[in-house]
């Protein structure tokens, strides 16, 4: 392990962005909140900020992206496609941990299936990933209770532990490793590894109590999600309150779930462009000539919290597609995130 | 830095959120956290509407009608070709339609560039009525001619009261917040005759027959007087002509009301005893297409001022508008009714008070709303139209018939085939404005992406217009006029876009004493007059029927689709929510009208069995919907097939109009 | 097999429609071969396979290969529906269209030699299992009885009807068509084909049983083949999803914990029971 005095983040800072575009978390300057975002002024970024309210996502798996390109003309029956790769190679700074597991389901789920994503995989192989622990939780977060947080296990080049006047730094990868060298960083001795240690259990015991309580809860949902023992009422119940907003897909860091279009430019090309979609929408599944084999709204959320929760789904990501970082529940207008939802079903469970 | 801070566009919620630019683009968007409304939410449309902001079929050059073809012509050529034109119109030939999407200082040199340069007072937003009569009612019963009650105090409400429409469709996140004060103890009740998914999350679910939610409001308020809860001595210190109004509703025989509405009696009076013993009450009522009626929205008032609801601190009176800036246009004066501040057209002082400010003589012989024009008008000559929906183009044939046709418009439809001259506008992202969503919250959005070359900003089209007719112009920059508005707009007057650049948005009146904008403007004012709104007409009350039952024995009610509503020309656009519109297109392919089970038996229709709607005016063929949601006598069409709008529903829009009740007497035919 | 191409992922490879086939209302039969020689000499697919089909300019849509693995003429047979589909029926012979693919696991081929096949369709179901019927016929030995159960709403909506003759005059292989209501000239049965399966003599041993056709004639055949005995893991059918990409990742296509493009198109009944979606 390694020790960066706070003083020096800029210049580890400055150095990724020799090679890298950086991403971190920043503060809006009127509204207070922190956002996920590119940053051009480097000072902005922020290591002390809340969890951002956007997840990285975007950096992989854009909202809005051109794949490929073509020109068709049918004069010369000449078709040309070309594939777009100008895809930068981006230093992700400060994540937390979630939303680093996060990373790790897409990655599983893009990479690791019957067939790469190679657009995915054009983004990820070029990433820089340094992970932040969260010394204390957020008021939202339950990763306690997935198993994702709240300090990172796996899958940084680099990871932050704050300690006082400056971080302790873990190195996960080469790359990592030889930035460590380049900065200068010196180890941070014997009992740096004990220092964390106690960093992240004092963290874990401040979780809220509802975060703590769930723990349980959230594996039993699980269980009862994955055997289908869960009574159609509850999903009606959550159904009712579903405004069809697509929010808690947009916002959530494994959701990958993906719309494509052909889109015809007005200089002759046309773009396929791939754009996040949600699985909450009816459209989502309805197919030309008249049959939907998911109709009704509780479907579609059902869908949703078995994609989340259950062992079949896990088996994809290798970990729960949750990694509780609570963003669905904030931005959800039917009051219907994910923490609420266990709760419905913990009521179920207990007849409370 | 990618993502900028911003407002949705869409509707009249007004929600926070954060546009992610890249190079010259929008590429995404993400609701803005700390937004004090949205609070991090956005519906379907907002999360979409980077969707939009991508499209290249934009207007990209001024262009002049040669034939039946489009040559596209410089700035200068445009600009001195209208003026040419326009100069040869007097006032009284020239109408002017505003559009509610435009920002308040577009919105403001529309209106004074209508009044004070071409001298004409024909000048209206396009469909929207429903908000001018919220307005009168409102400014007639409590002076304030806007929302009187405040959206970010809901969650502390005892009671909220939702009458017409189905907000979860048309503002889904005031609906959204509705339901997080039902959530937190909130009783909400909901009045409609659909069962829609607002009525699902309320406590209450009354349902009145069609066209009677006027008449459910007036009992509710008889039920106040029969429990004996309000007595005729308070209430004539608090509002103003108490007498007669009591003498009007004590004449409701409260179970004759039950009987025409369809509600029993007992739920009438519980519902009026929970809403009474209530510390804080809230109404919500949609202005726009599927707006209340003005006896609907009178006999709320009424309701509220009855029970001594509107001169509390948290509470109020809540029409909902459908489009971004509908409540802004109304602000800026865009109306037949209305100068900038809601300065009454029939007072000579307000007249004196723009030639003042303006320093012009102004006409004041009164206008009509461009609707009103074409439909009624054989003088009218020109017209001018900003950025306008395709789908609600009346009176095509008149238009065509027209002179000369000035359309401003972001994108390409079918309005702009119909003009003389074209020029293009910028939208929304490319450019300063300040938007005015339904709480008064006046927010600026500031430009995000450079325009396509060659587009110039609404103030300079207009100014360049202005001072080629004679009236040079100063105007440098949205911000200067913004200036001017906070100069003439007595509610803005404490406004500036370096002031709102710090902020999230603050709800007018913003001035001298209430700097930082006000939330309750009835509750800080005193001394404000209070009056029941009616026109004592009792009798109507025993004229519920159509006369036409034996011929026409439905009611027709229209409504909105949440994914497309009547924005066709900008929800197609979009990906998302084009496809969730399409999704049901695909099952009814040329549309559906909803039926309740219970016709459906009596009828013997089938799901999808095609049926033909046949109303007075005009017919449609339609595959039949059997819905749970529908009362038995009632169908209901959304508001969003092409066909219907231009084909059936335009043809009696005169008759939806003058129709207080909103729904349209027709009959069902089976077609085999 | 060697030599086989490894699925074509994400950039389309580009093919020319060298002849168009009018079937039946809004059915055309596209053939099409691809234009680089290397692609057209390894495309290689399985029975039940699909591609996803680019229509340049308009946009790309999942479709069911109807040919056989070997020896037959590269095509797709496809109706007329939404956006997509339009503009492939707008296209002349000399057309460019854009292929990815193929996906999806396919019909079983070696695991059901030696056994009996019966084929239930109804009108264009009989799409997705031609390639299969095919490849069964050039390896007719190989198996036991083999019977084509066909329905269509009228003589009309019959597909591949040069397809038919062939097969009709094949011997051992019995064919039964049915048209839902009767018609003039019309020497087949007519009602549903339930009803047909229904009237067979099938041993119920060592019998897979392919079916393909919309939701109630789906079901209603079900009921026919386990009445006679016919076990749900040996009765295979192919399942239609919204699609958007083909290589299960934009999870259209999920039903149940599957991926219906990549864990399907093909499915034996058993499984289809356990999706807990209807069909
Ligand atoms: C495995 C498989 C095999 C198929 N085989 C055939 C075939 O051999 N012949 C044939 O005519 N049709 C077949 N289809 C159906 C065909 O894919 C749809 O009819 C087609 O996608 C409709 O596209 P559209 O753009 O014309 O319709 P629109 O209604 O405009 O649909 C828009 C988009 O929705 C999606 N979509 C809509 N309906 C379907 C659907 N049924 N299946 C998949 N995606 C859909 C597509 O992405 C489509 O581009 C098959 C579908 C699947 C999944
Ligand atoms: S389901 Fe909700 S809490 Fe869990 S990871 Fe997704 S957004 Fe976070
Ligand atoms: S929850 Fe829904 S949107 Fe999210 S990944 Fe799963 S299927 Fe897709
Ligand atoms: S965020 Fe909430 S309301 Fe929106 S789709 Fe998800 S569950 Fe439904
Ligand atoms: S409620 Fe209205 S303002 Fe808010 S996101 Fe939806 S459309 Fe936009
Ligand atoms: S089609 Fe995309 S996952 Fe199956």
């Amino acid at each position: 392990m390694y020790w960066l005095p706070r003083d020096q983040v800029r210049a580890l800072v400055n150095r990724l962005a020799e090679s890298y575009a950086v991403y971190g978390p920043r503060r809006d300057e009127v509204s207070g909140e922190v956002v996920f975002d590119r940053l051009e002024e480097l000072e902005r970024l922020d290591l002390q900020a809340a969890i951002p309210y956007n997840p990285p996502k975007h950096a992989l798996l854009p909202q809005y992206e051109e794949i490929l390109k073509y020109l068709y003309s049918k004069q010369s029956q000449k078709v040309t496609i070309e594939k777009i790769s100008k895809v930068e190679p981006k230093a992700l700074v400060g994540l937390r941990a979630c939303d680093l597991n996060g990373i790790l389901c897409l990655d599983r789920f893009f990479l690791g299936q019957e067939f790469v994503d190679e657009i995915y995989l054009e983004h990820r192989k070029k990433l820089f990933i340094i992970s932040n622990t969260c010394v204390r939780p957020f008021p939202q977060c339950f990763c306690v209770c997935t198993d994702s947080g709240p300090a990172a296990g796996e899958g940084f080049d680099l990871d932050l532990t704050c300690a006082g006047q400056g971080y302790l730094v873990l190195v996960g990868s080469k790359k990592g490793q030889r930035l460590v060298e380049e900065l200068g960083l010196r180890e941070a001795g014997s009992e740096a590894q004990n220092l964390r240690e106690k960093i992240v259990a004092e963290s874990v015991s401040s979780f809220d109590n509802f975060a703590l309580e769930n723990k349980a809860w959230v594996s039993r949902a699980t269980n009862r999600l994955t055997t289908g023992f869960i009574k159609p009422e509850v999903w009606e119940y959550i159904g009712n309150q579903c405004f069809e907003c697509g929010a808690c897909s947009f916002v959530c860091p494994t959701c990958s779930c993906f719309n494509v279009e052909d889109v015809n430019r007005v200089d002759g090309p046309t773009d396929r462009v791939r754009t996040w979609d949600s699985c909450s929408f009816e459209g989502y599944t309805k197919m030309a000539g008249d049959h939907n084999p998911r109709k009704p709204v509780e479907d579609r959320r059902n869908k949703r919290f078995f994609c989340k929760l259950s062992y079949s789904q896990s088996k994809k990501y290798l970990r729960p597609g949750c990694v509780g970082c609570g963003r669905c529940a904030r931005v959800c207008p039917g009051d219907i995130g994910l923490p609420n939802v266990v709760t419905y079903i913990r009521r179920e469970i207990t007849g409370e | 830095m990618s993502y900028y801070r911003g407002i949705c566009n869409f509707c009249g919620t007004g929600c926070g959120h954060l546009l992610q630019v890249e190079g010259n683009r929008v590429r995404g968007v993400y609701p803005l956290p700390g937004h004090p409304l949205s609070r991090g939410r956005l519906c379907v449309r907002g999360w979409h509407i980077h969707e939009l902001l991508q499209t290249e079929e934009r207007i990209t050059s001024p262009l002049i009608r040669e034939g039946n073809s489009f040559r596209p012509v410089s700035f200068d050529e445009a600009v001195d070709f209208t003026a040419s034109r326009l100069k040869t119109f007097s006032g009284r030939e020239v109408a002017f339609l505003g559009s509610p999407r435009a920002s308040n200082e577009e919105n403001y040199l529309f209106g004074k560039f209508a009044r004070a340069v071409m001298k004409s007072n024909n000048l209206s937003l396009t469909s929207d009525a429903g908000l001018e009569e919220s307005s009168r009612v409102l400014l007639e019963g409590c002076g304030l001619p806007a929302m009187t009650g405040s959206l970010s105090a809901l969650r502390q409400a005892d009671f909220i009261l939702v009458v017409g429409g189905d907000l979860t469709k048309q503002n889904p996140i005031i609906a959204s917040e509705i339901h997080f004060a039902r959530r937190s103890g909130t009783f909400v009740a909901t009045i409609s005759p659909r069962k829609t998914q607002m009525a699902r999350l309320s406590q209450k679910h009354l349902r009145p027959n069609p066209g009677t939610i006027w008449l459910l409001l007036e009992a509710l308020a008889r039920a106040l007087r029969t429990e004996g809860l309000v007595r005729g001595d308070d209430l004539e210190e608090r509002v103003e002509n108490a007498r007669q109004y009591l003498e009007y509703l004590d004449s409701l025989d409260l179970k004759q009301a039950s009987e025409s509405t369809g509600v029993e009696e007992q739920e009438i009076i519980s519902l009026a005893r929970k809403f009474y013993e209530s510390e804080s009450a809230f109404a919500f009522y949609p202005v726009g297409i599927q707006s209340l009626d003005r006896r609907s929205m009178s006999a709320l008032l009424n309701l509220f001022l009855l029970a001594g609801k509107l001169d509390r601190p948290a509470g109020g009176m809540c029409p909902v508008t459908g489009i971004s800036n509908l409540l802004g246009s109304l602000d800026m004066g865009v109306s037949p009714a209305f100068l900038p501040g809601y300065f009454p057209v029939e007072a000579e002082e307000s007249w004196r008070r723009f030639e003042e400010l303006w320093q012009v003589g102004l006409n004041r012989t009164p206008g009509k709303s461009a609707a009103a024009c074409l439909q009624e008008d054989r003088s009218i000559k020109a017209l001018l139209v900003v950025d306008h929906d395709e789908e609600i183009i009346r009176h095509v044939n008149r238009i065509k018939e027209l002179e000369f046709v000035v359309y401003f418009g972001a994108y390409q439809n079918a309005f702009a085939s119909l003009a003389t001259v074209i020029f293009p506008r910028l939208n929304y992202v490319e450019g300063d404005g300040t938007y005015t969503n339904s709480e008064r919250r006046v927010q600026l959005s500031q430009k995000k992406v450079e325009p396509p070359a060659g587009i110039k900003p609404m103030w300079e089209i207009l100014s360049r217009l202005a001072s080629a007719l004679g009236q040079p112009w100063p105007y440098k920059s949205a911000e200067e006029i913004m200036t001017e508005i906070s100069r003439v707009v007595p509610q803005y007057s404490g406004l500036s876009h370096e002031k709102l650049r710090a902020s999230l948005g603050l709800r007018w009146p913003v001035d001298d004493r209430h700097p930082g904008g006000t939330e309750f403007p009835l509750a800080e004012e005193t001394g404000r007059g209070f009056k029941f709104v009616f026109d004592g007409a009792a009798d109507r009350r025993q004229s519920l029927r159509s006369g036409k039952e034996g011929v026409f024995p439905f009611k027709l009610v229209v409504g909105r689709s949440n994914y497309f509503w009547h924005q066709n020309s900008v929800m197609k656009r979009t990906f998302i929510p084009r496809r969730e519109y399409n999704a049901l297109l695909l099952l009814y392919p040329n549309g559906f009208v909803e039926v309740s089970e219970e016709d459906a038996r009596a009828l013997g229709l089938r799901e999808k069995q095609p049926v033909r709607i046949v109303s007075e005016a005009a017919e449609i063929r339609l595959a039949t919907r059997i819905s749970p949601d529908i009362l038995p006598g009632m169908l209901y069409i959304p508001y969003f097939i092409e066909e219907m709008i231009s084909g059936f529903l335009h043809r009696q829009v005169s008759e939806l109009e003058k129709n207080e009740e909103f729904f349209l007497p027709v009959r069902l035919e089976k077609v085999e | 097999m060697d030599n086989q191409l490894v699925p074509i992922v994400t950039v389309p490879e580009v093919a020319t429609v060298v002849d168009i086939r009018e079937e039946i209302a809004d059915v055309r039969t596209f053939y099409f071969t691809f234009d680089r020689p290397e692609i057209e000499r390894a495309f290689r697919i399985r029975s039940g396979q699909f591609i996803m089909c680019t229509v340049f300019g308009a946009g790309e849509f999942a479709v069911s290969l109807p040919f056989s693995p070997e020896n037959d003429r590269k095509h797709i047979s496809v109706r007329k529906v939404g956006k997509v589909t339009a503009a492939l029926h707008e296209l002349q012979p000399g057309d460019k269209i854009g292929i990815r693919g193929p996906f999806g696991n396919g019909f079983p081929f070696e695991e059901i030699k030696g056994k009996n096949v019966i084929y239930v369709a109804g009108g264009i179901g009989l799409i997705p299992l031609r390639s299969s019927i095919v490849h069964v016929l050039q390896h007719r030995p190989d198996f036991g009885r083999m019977i084509l159960v066909y329905g269509a709403r009228s003589s009309r909506d019959l597909m591949y009807k040069d397809s038919i003759r062939e097969w009709q005059a094949t011997r051992d292989f019995e064919t039964h068509f049915t048209i839902d209501r009767p018609e003039p000239g019309w020497t087949g049965q007519v009602g549903f084909v339930n009803q047909l399966v229904a009237g067979l003599n099938l041993p119920a041993e060592n019998t897979v049983a392919f079916v393909c056709g919309p939701p109630v004639m789906f079901n209603a055949v079900i009921k026919e083949l386990k009445l006679k005995g016919i076990k749900e893991q040996d009765i295979y059918s192919t399942l239609e999803r919204h699609m958007k990409c083909g290589i299960g990742k934009c999870q259209h296509c999920a039903i149940g914990r599957t991926l219906v493009c990549v864990d399907g198109p093909v499915y034996t009944y058993r499984q289809i029971k356990t999706l807990g979606e209807q069909i």
